[in-house]
């Protein structure tokens, strides 16, 4: 079984529950052993960077290091943390003046240090690369069977932070969907922003690049759309109603998080997967 | 096609500006010299490049037969160039190969072969070499990373160590220690030196088994020259250390004797073995394995672009707009085109070969600021990027025309609105009057410092402030908003220290105001994009950190940065009731109830079902119907004052 230490992003232990259900039993159907990190604390999520670049960077080392002292690789659902933690970890590397500089005060605050050895993995890259399509599509026990818009954003979608996947042109979730038996749905917005960092003080804006990329997915037929961020899924997802009263747009379309739409096509949580084909096919929000 | 590695310029340019004329993107003719401009340089110096720093990018390829012209044209012939085909300078004079020591370590390992087993078993030992350094400037950092680049020709394994917080118990257990620091004020310890010169006077460590030398950095017009590093270099050897090489002083013009130092230091600290054993027999030959065969020397970090003939077949999709008809689609070619071509190239065969009346801006094929298109999603500028970095054989490559401007025909966009804010934004120089200072000849002289000189370079270097533009995706939904390639401008002239006072205030109130940096939603979308999205990202989350401090988090922006990072600070995560209260206020939870956005959050209607509980919990918490948050309240991560000592030590604002 492979064990990696396991960092749920700022939100799926509070606003975004909903992926902390799904995370647990789909890794351990997958054969992955998540192991807690009761250490680590928030990575920031690129806000305190707007105060301090060397405070975020220094509690994103903090936590690589934790799991680096316990000689395991992270796993994260969220592609902002991921990416967060993948440009942390490359900033380490390309500046050794500034990592000593970080890893002195994290020694003496927590008698650690981050050597650059652990790696964070986003779980779609992980599932793709190491766990493999195949093995996925041979437990997959409830096909989706639904049209799927599959939403990246952009924090991941760089280089260095998307592991082998392509940045601009990504298919890593696609061809995940179609091995879960769902049909991923061709569209522009995949990797725009809608604006998370901004959503409680710009909102007019994050509510206008939320709707475009709705009802982009909308437009080209989706039945629904699942995010790589956990993030972005609350704003898809809470304020998508709110989004399309802004724009006028047709926003009403279910939103899953990638963990959600693996467990229930690996047969956890059947109830709410009939519930969100329900959602999907009648009712459409 | 001719491909010049480097050009420069001998002494005795009689300033007639004909190279100039000829070249302009490489030659400018001040009032003394023609010089070598910076922006195609891999140093980005502007001078006449007598140290032979070669040219950047592909510079030299799209330039080469337009700067030969320019040295034919030189009446006085003191235009040289290097041809990089040939390997050999061109002209009898080769420029100083200072940089040429900047080996990568790959001109020592093919070297391996060649050593005696003597020396063979001594690289194959521990090889690491710690490098110590206390800097206020920077200087001294700078010189660390240098010197740490240079030791690995000599087979060492460096490490680059902070002074800052280190503890000095751990260097007694190393081999191999250079320590390179200035010294401050009136003979004082750097700030980030200090803890740990403490420490080693408190604890006195033995250093019997450790071998090491010092670079000291000071200014002979204060009373304590470089005493600092003195105070090191004693210390040290009265712990029983081994001086491997004498200490050096550095006047202000450091970089000169760092250079003998360590031309001098490395070889030898390179002869000491795992045990701490100085090899002296081997010197000789640790200096010519480390100076290694200069045929296999590349200089810096330029490393050309490989040419690539290979023919690819594409599916090319080009955006298409008439504005007499106001029809708007897609054009889709099917055809071959040689890899490295540039997409401008493409522009032209498509325009020649297949519709006259396609539209696009030209460039010179260096970067030409206008030239930006949207391709398969990246942002980049048509005449200098190739059709291979953006598409692989069989593939589809999608052309749009910059985001965030009005289209008005095809690829051309109407930058008006860009020019318009960069009017209001006034990004312009106007200084103070200020006391110059002045060398003995009495020629003026420029004080800004190098630290300061290198980050405004580097802001400046991005290619196009009007591409960057198109790299906002917040722009197209905002009409109001400036956009980052007008605020990058404004954060530039505040950096630099000529700028007036006034006038940096102006600047700085500007970038806070309704339209300025915090229009921004979303800066992961500007740092996606390459090279240059990555220097303006990061300069704009400077600028806000820097409002933030000059403006006392004011505003919804500010609460949000404030209320977040005190939410970590006390807890260890991310406290959303605290983010929703503080930064939404009574009347934006209340519009939130309105539109529905609480109850999506509340009610899980559109999460799948989850446990009905925790929803009605929610509802029950203060202030009521801002999500689901029951789980985190009370608990905190472990050991949890480890993080609030970090936010303590860095930034006690929050």
């Amino acid at each position: 079984m492979a064990k990696l230490a396991y960092y749920p992003g700022n939100v799926a232990r509070a606003g975004a529950s909903e992926v902390e259900d799904c995370i647990q039993p789909l890794c351990k159907i997958l054969g992955i052993d998540l192991i807690e990190l009761p250490k680590a604390s928030s990575d920031g999520g690129n806000i305190i960077r707007q105060t301090s670049q060397k405070l975020q960077d220094s509690l994103v080392a903090r936590n690589l290091a934790l799991a680096e002292e316990k000689g395991l690789d992270i796993v994260t659902p969220c592609a902002t943390s991921h990416a967060i933690m993948a440009e942390t970890a490359l900033t380490f590397r390309n500046d050794p003046v500034y990592a000593s500089t970080l890893n002195n005060l994290i020694a003496r605050h927590s008698k650690i240090e981050y050597s650059g050895e652990s790696k964070s993995w986003h779980l779609l890259h992980y599932l793709v690369e190491e766990i493999g399509l195949d093995k996925i599509n041979d437990l997959v026990k409830n096909p989706i069977g639904m049209k799927v818009a599959c939403y990246y954003g952009p924090n991941m979608q760089r280089e260095g932070c998307c592991s082998g996947d392509d940045p601009f042109m990504p298919t890593y979730m696609e061809q995940l969907i179609e091995a879960l038996g769902g049909t991923p749905i061709q569209y522009d917005s995949r990797c725009s922003s809608v604006g998370t960092p901004a959503l409680l003080s710009l909102e007019k804006s994050a509510l206008r690049m939320t709707a475009d990329v709705l009802s982009d997915a909308i437009t080209n037929g989706a039945d629904l759309l699942v995010t790589a961020c956990t993030l972005s899924h609350q704003n898809l997802d809470s304020y998508q109603t709110k989004a399309g009263k802004v724009t006028g747009k047709n926003t009403s379309i279910p939103i899953v998080h990638l963990t959600e739409i693996l467990a229930f096509a690996l047969g956890v949580f059947p109830d709410r997967f009939a519930q969100l084909r329900t959602r999907a096919k009648l009712i459409g929000s | 096609m001719v491909v010049v590695a480097k050009v420069w310029i001998d002494e005795d340019c009689i300033t007639c500006d004909a190279c100039q004329d000829i070249c302009p993107e490489v030659f400018s003719v001040t009032d003394e010299t023609s010089q070598i401009l910076a922006a195609v340089r891999v140093d980005g110096q502007f001078d006449r490049n007598t140290q032979g720093a070669m040219l950047s990018g592909t510079f030299g390829a799209d330039l080469g037969d337009i700067i030969l012209e320019a040295a034919e044209a030189c009446p006085v012939e003191v235009i040289k160039f290097e041809l990089a085909t040939d390997g050999a300078p061109a002209e009898a004079e080769a420029p100083a190969a200072e940089v040429a020591t900047e080996a990568p370590p790959a001109a020592a390992t093919t070297a391996v072969a060649g050593v005696s087993d003597e020396l063979a078993s001594l690289l194959s030992g521990d090889r690491s070499l710690s490098i110590f350094f206390g800097s206020q400037t920077g200087n001294a950092t700078g010189l660390a990373e240098k010197t740490a680049k240079l030791a690995a020709n000599y087979g060492l394994e460096p490490t680059i160590i902070d002074m800052d917080g280190y503890d000095p118990s751990q260097m007694a257990s190393m081999k191999r220690v250079l320590i390179i620091t200035s010294t401050w004020g009136e003979g004082e310890m750097p700030d980030n030196a200090e803890t740990m010169w403490q420490s080693i006077n408190s604890g006195n460590p033995s250093m019997s088994g450790v071998s090491y030398s010092v670079c000291a950095l000071g200014d002979t017009s204060y009373d304590e020259y470089c005493k600092a590093g003195h105070d090191w270099n004693d210390k040290i050897q009265s712990l029983g250390g081994s001086q491997i090489h004498p200490i050096q002083e550095c006047n202000v013009d450091f970089e000169p004797p760092w250079k003998i130092w360590v031309d001098q230091v490395l070889p030898r600290i390179a002869c000491v073995d795992s045990s701490g054993t100085f090899l002296e027999n081997l010197l000789e030959e640790m200096e010519a394995y480390g100076s290694g065969d200069d045929d296999d020397l590349v200089e810096g970090d330029f490393t050309p672009t490989p040419m690539n003939e290979e023919q690819l077949s594409i599916t090319l999709e080009i955006f298409r707009y008439q504005p007499e008809h106001a029809h708007q689609g897609w054009d889709t070619i099917e055809c071959q085109v040689p890899a490295h071509a540039s997409l401008q190239d493409l522009f032209l065969n498509v325009q020649h070969n297949v519709d006259g009346s396609f539209t696009f801006r030209r460039g010179n094929y260096a970067g030409s600021p206008t030239t930006g298109v949207r391709a398969n999603g990246r942002i980049v500028l048509s005449d200098m990027t190739r059709v291979d970095a953006l598409v692989k054989n069989g593939g589809v490559l999608k052309i749009e025309p910059l985001p965030g401007h009005p289209i008005i025909r095809d690829l051309v966009v109407d930058m008006t609105h860009f020019e318009r804010h960069r009017s209001r934004a006034e990004p312009w120089m106007r200084t103070d009057d200020r006391v110059g200072e002045y060398l003995s000849n009495g020629t003026a002289m420029g004080t800004m410092e190098s630290s300061t000189a290198l980050a405004l370079h580097q802001m400046n270097s991005v290619h196009s402030f009007q591409y960057l533009q198109g790299m906002s995706e917040t722009l197209p939904h905002d009409p109001h908003y400036e956009g980052p390639g007008i605020h990058l401008q404004q954060w530039i002239r505040c950096c630099d220290p000529r700028t007036g006072q006034k006038q940096r205030q102006i600047l700085l109130q500007s970038l806070n105001d309704v339209d300025g940096v915090w229009s921004e939603a979303d800066l992961a979308s500007i740092a996606r994009q390459g090279k240059d999205g990555v220097i303006a990202s990061d300069a704009l989350h400077r600028v806000r950190a820097a409002l933030l401090g000059e403006f006392k988090y004011a505003g919804k922006h500010g609460r949000l940065v404030k209320w977040y990072g005190r939410s970590v600070k006390w807890s260890g995560k991310v406290n959303e009731t605290t983010l929703y209260r503080q930064v939404l206020g009574p009347l934006g939870l209340v519009s939130n109830v309105f539109s529905g956005v609480s109850a999506r959050m509340m009610l899980a209607f559109t999460r799948n079902g989850g446990p009905p509980i925790r929803s009605l919990q929610a509802l029950l918490l203060p202030p009521a119907g801002v999500g689901r948050i029951p789980n985190m309240f009370n608990s905190k991560v472990d050991d949890h004052h480890e993080v609030v000592s970090i936010f303590n030590e860095l930034d006690q604002r929050l």
